[in-house]
């Protein structure tokens, strides 16, 4: 699972802040079928899904 | 220097004082310590209540002799709070906190508690939390899931769309291009790949699991997940698991199998097995819970069966495995996250991502699935296996042509919960024979993506008596209900 740098994560439960490459890292015991693109916060362990490439280069163009 | 110690006095010390019970709890046992600490013995006392393992350590070791005694002063002062204090001393250090804080904050023009502070107060506490669960799962789940996103949405797309404009024109192209009924009916027979695999997929199962999606990430945003783990942690003891198994369980209803590994957050592997035991019996995915209220939309009765037999369930269920499988309970705290306003980009980006995940997971299983009844058609097998299920259907009071949509779940529950859902369009369930469908194919395990994950998680035997437990309860549970309703002559 291919992940920008520097993209920083809010974990929906308990509000840690992290990488998503470090959640990403947390969450590599997956098996599913190429990966579940999910992202687990390595603090409490809740899962959110990755945000879609596509996405991310919307946001990141009307940042720009 | 001294004098300006003696303008800047040091700060003052903050002793948060706890309830009386915990107070004299804490008291008693801080009198049966006799040794002195670095620590003092108030605290010494308090984190033996909270279990801490150093503390008891040091405590063993420089009391000596005496330290049964004080052992036996913890259990003592424990049993009254359900075995632990932690979660209580947490929540009461919490509150000394916010009390502080207020009184060293000045606010303009404002006064009282913020709505925020007391609507989080609200979401936690027993008496107001749990009315406040049964409105979310009754405006979240059944008024916009099944009402609106299996009613209204699923009625435009599959029903106006897909069954008057789009389905007819491509079953004529198709027919047209492939003369052989045999193999036209791969791709528009009754359970072809555009017929069922792109219609269920697209116009039934994407707009209902859509609406959960962005339903579930209304709560994730406002920070009410959180709250809801600490609301449950006490049922969740009498089961055997902590709060903290809420995150596995919450994930549950999005997709069961990834639950499972989340499962390994958990701290003992004992809280673990039940969970995972729990998730495959009791939880239903995303796919099937908004089918399920989708199918149960306009049965409100029904509806609020369904979730009482299935909270009834995991909570019997949960308790009687955790009384088969000894052991310590996990502890659980954790520092509550504000609840805030859900912000509409969070919401959006969420959803758009688990829509697109679980798409992009189902949609070539729905093609596949589409392929395997084919070809079960073609030889004969499907028929044969929909007989074979005949006498188990008849058992709980169901129709044979159910029959089908049960063969489909045992491959995943949402495939047999959209089975279902096209035998009721038809009109072939009445109100009881809806809720023994649904009850029955509830529980049954999620999925053969599921019953892997068990079997790497816990082992094959495991997976292979998980599995040869639910099938048979799900038929038993489907058997019981059509006999409590027949006796009870309920018409719903």
């Amino acid at each position: 699972m291919s992940v920008a740098k520097g993209t920083v994560v809010r974990c929906c439960f308990c509000d840690y802040e992290f990488d998503e490459e470090e959640g990403v890292k947390a969450c590599g015991a997956c098996t599913l079928f190429g990966g579940c693109r999910k992202v687990k916060c390595p603090k409490c362990g809740y899962e959110m899904p990755e945000m879609p490439k596509l996405l991310k280069r919307i946001l990141s163009w009307r940042r720009s | 220097m001294s004098s300006q110690s003696t303008l800047l006095p040091g700060p003052r010390p903050f002793s948060p004082s706890y309830e009386p019970t915990l107070e004299a709890a804490v008291s008693a046992l801080a009198g049966t310590l006799s040794e002195e600490y670095r620590l003092s013995r108030r605290s010494v006392a308090l984190l033996l209540l909270q279990g801490d393992e150093e503390i008891e350590r040091q405590v063993r070791e420089t009391e000596g002799d005496r330290f049964p005694a004080v052992a036996k002063a913890v259990a003592e002062a424990l049993a009254p709070m359900g075995g632990s204090a932690d979660t209580a001393i947490t929540l009461q250090r919490h509150a000394a906190a916010r009390s502080l804080a207020e009184e060293a904050i000045t606010r303009d023009g404002r006064t009282g508690t913020p709505l925020a502070q007391r609507l989080s107060r609200l979401t936690t506490s027993p008496i107001t939390g749990l009315p406040i669960l049964a409105l979310v799962v009754w405006f979240g789940l059944y008024q916009f899931v099944g009402i609106f996103g299996g009613g209204t949405l699923v009625g435009l797309l599959e029903h106006t769309l897909f069954g008057d404009h789009i389905n007819p024109w491509m079953t004529g192209l198709v027919q047209h291009l492939i003369p052989w009924r045999w193999l036209s009916d791969l791709f528009v027979g009754e359970y072809g790949m555009w017929t069922l695999g792109v219609t269920y997929a697209t116009a039934l199962i994407f707009p209902i699991v859509g609406t959960f999606f962005l339903a579930f990430s209304v709560l994730e945003d406002s920070g009410y997940l959180p709250r809801l783990a600490m609301l449950v942690d006490r049922l969740f003891k009498a089961i055997g698991l902590s709060g903290k198994a809420v995150i596995p369980i919450v994930l549950g209803f999005g997709c069961d199998t990834m639950a499972t590994l989340v499962t390994r957050i958990l701290e003992t592997p004992r809280e673990r097995l039940i969970a995972t035991f729990l998730l495959s019996l009791a939880i239903p995915c995303s796919a099937q819970i908004g089918v399920m209220a989708a199918l149960l939309a306009g049965h409100s009765v029904a509806f609020g069966l369904w979730a009482g037999v299935m909270a009834g369930i995991f909570v019997v269920i949960g308790y009687l495995t955790s009384k088969l499988l000894p052991g310590e309970t996990a502890r659980f705290a954790m520092e509550l996250p504000p609840l805030r306003l859900p912000s509409l980009s969070n919401v959006a980006v969420k959803t758009l991502s688990r829509m697109q995940w679980y798409f992009l997971e189902v949609f070539p299983l729905f093609l596949l699935a589409s392929v395997m009844i084919w070809l079960g058609q073609l030889t004969g097998v499907f028929g044969v296996l929909v007989k074979a299920l005949g006498p188990m259907v008849r058992l709980m009071g169901l129709p044979d042509a159910s029959a089908e949509a049960f063969l489909f779940g045992f491959f995943r529950r949402d495939y047999g919960a959209a089975g279902l859902y096209r035998l009721q369009q038809h009109g072939g369930l009445n109100g009881n024979q809806l809720l023994i469908s649904v009850v029955a194919l509830t529980i049954f395990l999620p999925c053969v993506a599921q019953f892997l994950m068990i079997k790497k998680e816990c082992g094959g035997r495991m997976a292979v008596a998980m599995a040869l437990f639910i099938f048979p309860f799900a038929v038993v549970v489907g058997t019981t209900l059509n006999l409590v309703l027949s006796l009870l002559g309920v018409r719903l």
